[in-house]
């Protein structure tokens, strides 16, 4: 985390991280485009790890699309700085696809907004400064209708935070607990009740650059296995099959880029995006673990541990930010206008 | 180059040769639009068009005889050119020294002119062009897995051959690929679009099947199959190296086959029977992985290069 606060400081005094981003959040302005291009630049040369870096892409545009414009001023550059972790505060242990259902309560008193519940496979929440946070505010039938957002502080009373440690052994995900969380209404993002909104608004984003960003991390990964591999280690077929894998979801994700470019509004056709990626990723490293399974399961040293990490890391990108289900039911639904599921 | 506006009518005109013509009355109907021409302006958007519309429509045309031909060097294009048998993407002929032999396809019209141009490898001096008389040559009509396609099989020894140098066969093969590529993935459309409709329309335990999550989530598959090959085809239209189009043809007949698998499940019993127009694409397709390298052996070569040289290709630039 310190590594990436470095590289994200250095980053941004040359000017680099502020390419892409609105003059009014601290940046320079410029296609968004140019955000692509770092993210690739910095995780192809395996300087950062695209997850982490990847999640100022998803919410740095929430801050500017929904939260008040001083709120925003003030907080995005820090973000984009490095100064501080932010972490998404959406699933809970009874909601995880199902965001309709969510049921941490929001409620409004004289000094602001009461905020009580639980979250669950909050990335990096024990790292993070701020939390962009959805809550129920409405009545409990009221589904995607009462749902608002908020930007909480962490370090707010009544927070505690509970890191999960995962198989690939890193403690990436959290646990947080909300017991009578003051929130200053000043840090609501949106309006009351907008809440699904600002969920559906920032689902895109999810989609387009920072999975650039891990096609970019993904492709180094490959090229890294090849060049180290013993002979013979690589079944041709497999690998050639990978390859144009890789280099489909590349195709994908680079048209997705110029339609934020010209700025158009994205929507359920990044689930395909979606699903490309996540292929891809468990695609090479089931590749790899086969080509370097001595490595991966005899192995002892740094660079073994890390083929390790990364290979059980990727049984994951079937499961986050929608599980490859819920990307199939996106499609099927927007896409191939099959009408709903019952 | 060629107009957006020129390229929205061509489209147009396109569909609708496409679909209510095929074979002979569709080689007419494309030299009525002027589709050969497009095709020497704008080579890449011409050939888009045409074969993503010829393979949603599963209609059959000389098209990629003159695609080959123009990428050639053949001015105008001529559909008198001798296609690579199935399974090669290897020029039709191959001389050793004043001996040659041919083995190749070419569509009936083209089987039945005086001539025909070869291109063939040398044991030394590179590829070259032959022009050989029709009647020096076997031919035999094909029948086999898509008698639709009215191809015509070419075999033949000869001898005391008039040729001149080529060094044109990887940017024709290029051309080529891209074009079985469009008509691979517009098969496969139609193909999802029919499985669609069935979904739709069907119902068991009173309910339509597209309700149901295991149909649901094949045709999403699907989707995702044709819209990743789509995306490489794109790409590669503008990326010129031989290897962006040999990918993206690998993947369209993966997506093709993808396509064919799960509509063929989800169109069940009716998509079995020769009654429905499912069994026609099907056969389209499985044909049409063959002709200019055949997923399975583009992939395995992209392996092997990259073994060989341990470097992945070149991603394209953003």
């Amino acid at each position: 985390m310190a590594h990436l606060s470095r590289v994200k400081r250095a980053t941004y005094d040359a000017g680099w991280m502020r390419y892409g981003w609105p003059e009014r959040v601290g940046g320079l302005g410029g296609s968004p485009l140019l955000r692509a291009y770092l993210g690739e630049a910095l995780t192809g040369r395996d300087l950062v790890e695209p997850g982490l870096y990847s999640m100022t892409e998803v919410l740095a545009p929430t801050m500017i699309d929904y939260a008040r414009p001083d709120l925003a001023a003030a907080m995005v550059p820090r973000l984009l700085r490095g100064d501080e972790t932010w972490c998404q505060g959406f699933s809970e242990p009874g909601t995880g696809s199902n965001l309709a259902a969510l049921t941490c309560r929001a409620v409004l008193t004289d000094d602001g907004w009461r905020v009580s519940g639980q979250k669950v496979w909050t990335s990096l929440a024990q790292y993070a400064q701020r939390c962009v946070l959805l809550t129920r505010t409405g009545p409990p039938e009221s589904a995607h209708r009462g749902i608002t957002a908020f930007f909480v502080d962490m370090d707010s009373p009544g927070i505690s935070v509970r890191p999960i440690e995962t198989m690939h052994g890193l403690e990436e995900f959290c646990e947080v607990f909300f017991d009578d969380v003051l929130v200053p209404d000043e840090r609501r993002l949106g309006d009351p009740g907008q809440g699904w909104a600002v969920a559906m608004d920032l689902l895109p984003y999810e989609r387009s650059t920072s999975l650039w960003h891990r096609g970019a991390f993904l492709q180094q990964r490959l090229q890294t296995a090849v060049s180290e591999a013993d002979e013979g280690s690589f079944d041709p077929m497999a690998l050639g099959e990978a390859v144009q894998l890789l280099a489909s979801f590349r195709a994908r994700s680079r048209a997705t880029q110029h339609r934020l470019d010209r700025g158009e509004r994205l929507g359920a056709e990044t689930s395909i995006d979606k699903v490309l990626v996540a292929t891809s990723e468990q695609v090479v490293f089931d590749l790899i673990a086969e080509a370097m399974a001595a490595t991966l399961v005899a192995g002892d040293d740094a660079p073994a541990a890390r083929w390790r990490s990364e290979y059980l890391y990727s049984r994951a990108a079937t499961i986050y930010g929608g599980t490859a289900e819920i990307q199939r039911n996106i499609i099927a639904r927007r896409l191939l206008d099959l009408g709903g599921d019952a | 180059m060629i107009e957006a506006a020129e390229l929205q009518l061509l489209d147009a005109a396109l569909r609708r040769a496409t679909s209510s013509s095929s074979g002979g009355a569709l080689d007419a109907a494309l030299a009525e639009v002027g589709w050969g021409e497009a095709l020497q302006v704008a080579a890449e958007p011409a050939i888009r068009l045409l074969f993503a519309a010829q393979g949603e429509a599963g209609a059959t045309s000389d098209a990629l005889a003159l695609v080959l031909s123009a990428g050639l060097g053949q001015s105008p294009p001529t559909a008198a050119v001798v296609l690579p048998r199935p399974g090669s993407s290897s020029p039709p002929g191959r001389l050793h020294g004043d001996r040659g032999e041919v083995r190749g396809l070419v569509t009936a019209s083209a089987a039945a002119g005086q001539t025909l141009l070869v291109a063939a490898q040398t044991d030394e001096d590179g590829d070259v062009l032959l022009t050989l008389p029709t009647a020096q040559l076997d031919l035999r009509n094909v029948s086999g897995l898509d008698p639709a396609l009215g191809l015509v099989e070419v075999t033949g020894d000869v001898t005391a051959l008039a040729s001149s140098p080529l060094a044109l066969w990887p940017s024709a093969l290029r051309l080529g690929r891209l074009a079985v590529g469009h008509e691979l993935v517009g098969a496969g459309r139609a193909m999802l679009e029919l499985a669609r409709r069935h979904a739709l329309d069907r119902e068991q335990f009173g309910r339509r099947i597209a309700g149901f999550q295991a149909v649901r989530h094949r045709l999403a598959e699907t989707l995702v199959a044709l819209e990743s090959a789509q995306a490489l085809l794109d790409v590669a239209e503008v990326d010129v190296g031989e290897g962006a189009a040999a990918m993206a043809k690998a993947a369209a007949g993966r997506a093709a086959r993808t396509a064919s698998r799960h509509s063929q499940q989800v169109l069940a019993g009716i998509g079995f029977t020769t009654e429905h127009r499912f069994h026609l694409l099907a056969r389209r397709v499985l044909v049409l992985d063959e002709l200019l390298g055949s997923t399975r052996t583009l992939t395995r070569e992209l392996g092997e290069q990259v073994l060989a040289t341990r470097r992945l290709p070149p991603p394209v630039p953003l």
